[in-house]
This record gives C-alpha cells, structure tokens and sequence, in this order.
C-alpha cells in the first residue's frame, strides 16, 4: 500500500487551475520527485499535501486516512462548551446592573451579614419574571452564536498545516523559512514539539517531566545536528548561518518531527555542486533512515542521480510518470522543457 | 554559572530598604520604586504577547482596570464578599485569565494590525463600561476605602513603606521566576517560532491558535494581577479614568525601551521610563521651580508636563538607532559567544 496517496487534486484560485486532477502515489521507502518548468504547480501540491490550502476538489490520503481531524467527542464537548459560555456572558451582559441590584444591593446593609437566602430567592424570582427577555432569549442567542462561531471556526482549522505535521508528513520551503531569531538548537527542537509531552504547568513549576524532556530533548536534537553536519553551529542563530547551512537547519528541522514522509522544496536551489553532491548523499542517508522522500527540484543531476521514479507536471497536469530513464526519454516530457522541435512535426 | 541580570536586579532591590535604615536617600528612593513594580508585571504581562508571541496589544490597561475593580469588588466593604488580600488577588487573577480566554477567542484569527486595533477597542469599551456601569462600580469615584492587605496577621498601612515595597517584590519576583520558566521551555519556543514565522511553526506541528489563546489568559493574567496590587496599594479601584490608553503606551514604552521578548529588559525598560517619569522629571521640576527659573503657574514650561512628548521621542529614538531594545534578548548574545553551552 502506498503511503502518500493523491487522488485527482485540483487546486482553482479564483479562475486559475493551478492543478488539475493530478494523481500520485507514494510508496513507502521510496525518494520520489515532482519535476517540471516554472509555474506548474509543484509547490502548490506540496501546499495542498501539507494542509496550507485546501483541495478544491480530490483527495489527499496518508498512510490510508486522510490528513484532517475527525469529529470526536472531545470536539462536541468543546462546542458545547464555548456555546454555554458565550450564553452565559450574554445573559450576564444583558442583566448585570438590575441583577446586582436585586441581589446585592437589596441584600445587604453596610456592615452587616450578607442575607444569603433573601438573595438566593431574589435571584430566582428576577429570572422567572419576564424570563423571556432576560434569560431565554439571550441564552438562545448566545448558544446559537457561540455554537455556529465554534463550529466554523472549527472546520475551517481542520486542514491545518499543524494535523499534517502530526500525522507525520515534515516539509522544508523553497524559500527557507527559518525561525531566524532563533539558534540553530532551538530551531531544531520547535522541530521536536509534536514529540515532547510537556505542557506549560509542567514548565512553569519545573516539574521532573520538564527536565527528563528537556535532557532528552536536547540529546536527541544535537544527535540529528551531527547528522546534517552542523554540531559546530548549535549555539548560532539561524539567520548568521551559510546558505547551504541553512539549507540543511530547515532538512534537520524537518527531521526532528521524526517523519513518515519528508517533502523537499527545491533543496538544491543555490547549492554549488560540491554541496549539492554532500546533500544527494544526505536525502540517500534520509532514505536509509525509513523515510520516504517527496522532492521537487529543478537540478536535473540531483533528480537523476537519486530518485527512485520521477512525476512530471507541466501547467497543473501531470504528463509523466515513470523511472528516470523512461522519463528522460519521454517525448512529451522533452516537450515540455525544450519545446516542440520542427523536424518531429 | 554567572548571575543573570534580572536576579541581579532583584537582589539589590531587595536591599534598598536595608539601606534605607541608615541612608533617607534610599528610602524615598524604596518609596518610588514600589509603583515600579506593579508597572513591571503590568509590562512582563504584556511582554509575553507582544515580546514573545509578536501580537501587538494596545489594551493592556483594561485588563489591569478589570483586576483593580474585581479586586476592590471582592474586598471592600461596601460590597458582601469581603474576601481576605490573598484569596482575592488568586480570584482576580483566575478573572482575569478567563478575560483573557472570552477576549482571545473570537479574536485570536486576526492578524497583526486588526488584531491591536480589536484590543485597542476593548480598552476602550472596558474603561467605558466601569463609568457606566456606576451600579456596581461607583462611576468616577471607583470603589474605596479597600481593607489594608494582611500577611499572616501582620496588616499593611499605608504609613509603613517597607512591607509593601516587598510585598510587591515578591510579586514581582515570582512573575519574573514564572515568565522565565516558561520562556525557557517548549511553550516559550512555540511563542517565539509565532513570532518568527507562524506558517512554518505551524508546519512543525505547534498550533498557533492555542499557543496565542495561552499567551494571551496568561498575559492578561498577569495584568490583573498588576491591577489587584495596584488597587490594594491605592485603598481604592480608582476611577475608570486611571486605566486609560496612556497606561497601556507606557507598557509599550517599557517593553519597546527595555527590549522585546526579554524579562530582564522588561525590568529596566519599567525603571527608566517609569523611574523617569516620577524619579528625574519631578526633580528637575521642583529644582527649576526653587531656582525660580520657571514660574509655577504656567503648566507649558514645566518639564512633568512633558513627559508623555519626552515618551514619544524615546520611542522614536529607540526604533531609530536601537529597534532591539536597551538590554536585548538573549539570542543576540548567544551570537556573540557560539562556543558556550547551549544557554536552554
């Protein structure tokens, strides 16, 4: 079974089909890449592979479920919850002073006991007289307000980039994004944060949980960082790395969410080829490591050198899919690099 | 292992009334530095949004407003409850996160601008709201006289200076321990990664939302906390008026001054640009006015006056020459020294 299944993806904006009923399927175990010119739509796989965008239409399964939250109990409990609270408030809102009114201040005399009782009935008899403006309404309006703001705001978040992560799919960017401000350390250890138990009573009080984590944590970061060939740089910030370096912080990040499926965006963009070289062997060591390789790269050597079969998409649809060799002699792939030549016509 | 500056900091402040036995000096010097602290944690409760998580929140003040005014509703007399200072300072600060969840959200989606200009909103909305609502929060007047705190017998009055200056300390001291342990820790690295770059936090798995919300009741939380203190050191809510915009720009100040995201400069920001308001410009101006160099009937020329203009230029200046602050956070220093242990 594979372990990354697309299944007719389209990607509309607006008028623009920026993939078009793209269909791909990834074995486990496999370095798989996503080739084809500018523009076509590689990118916006990943994105929509990722959770960034939703799919206008088609699947996207992993490891057999698809990459969205399901409605469990706790979800209806949350829903319900935020609906009450929201009645709450605005019964609360609409009937603050009148109440306080009738049940403090009619209650109590300046330093003497609190009438407890008196306030109690007096709490009771001012909601059941005219209860439909002061209670029922307000409570309805704000459990129905409540209930329909949680629960789209619940849809909406249920492709997020954050229930792929932890379904395990790690992505690197184009265009590196790196939590700049950040040490190489840290940037590797936001990576571990789907793995790590912790919860922020734990850190506060400094509970053991946090320091058996944190010594764990941190081995196991600088561990990955000798892998990708950075453990000199662990104390550095993020944005004073080398590109290349930072080419390789963005791949241990990615590494460190311990992965079933790793996407590579163009990693060997402004590499020179003494450092494309180091990062072909990198993604075959990633490979050996049990996890499967998504690439998009435009550096044909790489491509060729590493991949197990290769995908090519041009203008949103894909118009190849095969080995390296049967996709280097493709005619349409040529095609769409080169353009048609007159002597084929 | 060398002492970090905000410890340092809190250790000679808890010196100064010792001092103060044998040196008037540092006694009145005691006596202005305890509305430093409430505006400390009133600052480190803002730093945790806007220094650690990069939300910008411009209604910082109503949340201290919301604490001062439950704090006074729980303890004075007038009212039935009259809780003890500390089960009401733990209610106000359990209001207040709670605050901060009902604030954070239906708003915690937006981004960036709109979201300061919801918080600037609220603080409007909040101050407006204690005016009006006089049935409960006495208008103008606030609530007053609020009870003196107590500490297992002892009573604080208002005539002694010692015992609030460290009660305050101790507040202040305990927020600084918590904010460190929480910036130290994976809820600090996902607040800060936020603020990196949220897409891809969010692509490693940290969810922004619930990272903000946190930021935000615990934010709030602590502004509440500054509101209640302020309010038992008052012996009143203070009226409405008191909470206005201007306390919360003079928690940016603090924060921008000091240097974003780091507790230490949060620290100092509070001394030198609250320090400055009541410490230097109130001398200057009684020096001017003994001198007889300014007259004391025309409010133009007396630099106090001033001081909201003098805070504008700081803030220009400081975006200007030093956008990292006074005391910058620790990630620049470890720039400096890659060769030390990991500081985490």
């Amino acid at each position: 079974m594979s372990l990354l299944q697309v299944d007719k993806l389209t990607m509309r904006f607006g008028g623009l089909v920026a993939v078009d009923a793209v269909t791909l399927e990834i074995p486990p175990g496999e370095i798989v890449s996503l080739i084809g010119p500018n523009g076509a739509g590689k990118t916006t796989v990943f994105n929509a592979i990722t959770g960034i965008y939703e799919p206008s239409a088609g699947s996207i399964r992993f490891a057999g479920h698809e990459t969205r939250s399901e409605f469990h109990g706790s979800v209806a409990i949350l829903l319900l919850l935020t609906g009450f609270l929201t009645a709450g408030a605005l019964i609360l809102l609409c009937n603050i002073e009148s109440l306080w009114e009738v049940v403090i201040t009619g209650n109590y005399q300046y330093r003497q006991v609190f009438q407890w009782k008196p306030a109690g009935v007096a709490f009771t008899t001012y909601f059941s007289e005219n209860s439909g403006t002061r209670l029922i309404l307000p409570a309805v309006l704000g459990l129905f307000l409540g209930l329909a703001g949680a629960w789209a705001v619940w849809q909406r978040s249920r492709r997020t980039p954050e229930v792929a992560a932890h379904a395990g799919i790690a992505r690197t960017f184009q265009n590196i994004r790196l939590f700049n401000q950040m040490t190489v350390l840290d940037n590797v250890l936001l990576g571990m944060d789907t793995r790590l138990r912790t919860r922020f009573w734990h850190a506060a009080l400094r509970l053991p949980l946090f320091w058996r984590e944190r010594r764990d944590a941190t081995g196991m970061a600088i561990e990955i960082l000798r892998f990708v060939d950075l453990n000199r740089e662990v104390n550095q910030l993020a944005e004073n790395l080398s590109y290349g370096h930072q080419r390789r912080l963005e791949i241990a990040r990615a590494l460190a969410m311990q992965p079933k499926l790793l996407l590579l965006d163009e990693p060997a963009a402004g590499l020179n080829p003494a450092e494309s070289q180091s990062l072909m062997e990198l993604i075959l060591q990633i490979r050996e490591r049990g996890i499967t390789v998504l690439l998009i790269e435009h550096d044909m050597q790489v491509v060729m050198g590493i991949s197990d079969r290769i995908a090519v998409l041009d203008y949103g649809e894909k118009i190849a899919e095969g080995t390296p060799v049967e996709v280097r002699a493709n005619p349409a792939v040529i095609e769409a690099y080169l353009g048609k030549s007159d002597a084929s016509t | 292992m060398k002492l970090r500056f905000h410890w340092a900091f809190l250790l000679i402040a808890a010196l100064v009334p010792v001092v103060g036995l044998f040196v008037p000096a540092a006694q009145s010097l005691g006596e202005l530095l305890r509305p430093i602290f409430i505006m400390a944690i009133l600052a480190l409760g803002l730093n945790i949004l806007t220094g650690f998580t990069g939300i910008l929140n411009l209604g910082v003040a109503a949340f201290m407003a919301l604490g001062a005014y439950v704090y006074a509703i729980l303890t004075c007399d007038i009212y039935p409850f009259q809780f003890g200072f500390w089960p009401a300072v733990l209610l106000t600060v359990l209001v207040g996160l709670l605050a901060g969840l009902m604030l954070g959200l239906p708003t915690i989606r937006l981004r960036g601008d709109y979201l300061a200009i919801v918080t600037l909103g609220f603080g409007e909305i909040v101050q407006d709201s204690l005016k009006n609502m006089d049935v409960i929060t006495k208008g103008t007047q606030g609530i007053n006289p609020l009870p003196a705190p107590t500490f297992a017998g002892y009573v604080f009055r208002s005539e002694t200076y010692a015992p609030w200056y460290y009660l305050f300390l101790g507040f202040l001291a305990l927020v600084v321990l918590l904010n460190r342990n929480l910036q130290r820790s994976r809820v600090g690295r996902a607040w800060i990664a936020i603020r990196e770059d949220e897409l891809a936090a969010s692509c490693m798995g940290v969810n922004p939302m619930k990272m903000k919300l946190l930021a935000f009741s615990l934010g709030a939380a602590q502004c509440s906390l500054a509101g209640a203190l302020w309010a038992s050191f008052l012996g009143s809510s203070g009226e409405p008026g008191n909470y206005d915009f201007q306390v919360s720009i003079i928690a940016l100040c603090i924060v921008i001054v000091g240097g974003m995201g780091n507790i230490a400069g949060v620290l100092l920001g509070a001394l030198v640009v609250v320090g400055c308001n009541s410490l230097v410009l109130e001398t200057f101006t009684n020096f001017l006015k003994a001198h007889e160099l300014i007259s004391s009937t025309n409010v133009y020329t007396a630099p106090g006056n001033w001081k909201y203009m003098l805070f504008g230029l700081a803030l220009i200046l400081m975006m200007r020459f030093k956008p990292e602050g006074l005391l910058p956070s620790r990630q620049v220093k470890a720039e400096l020294h890659p060769h030390e242990p990991p500081p985490s």
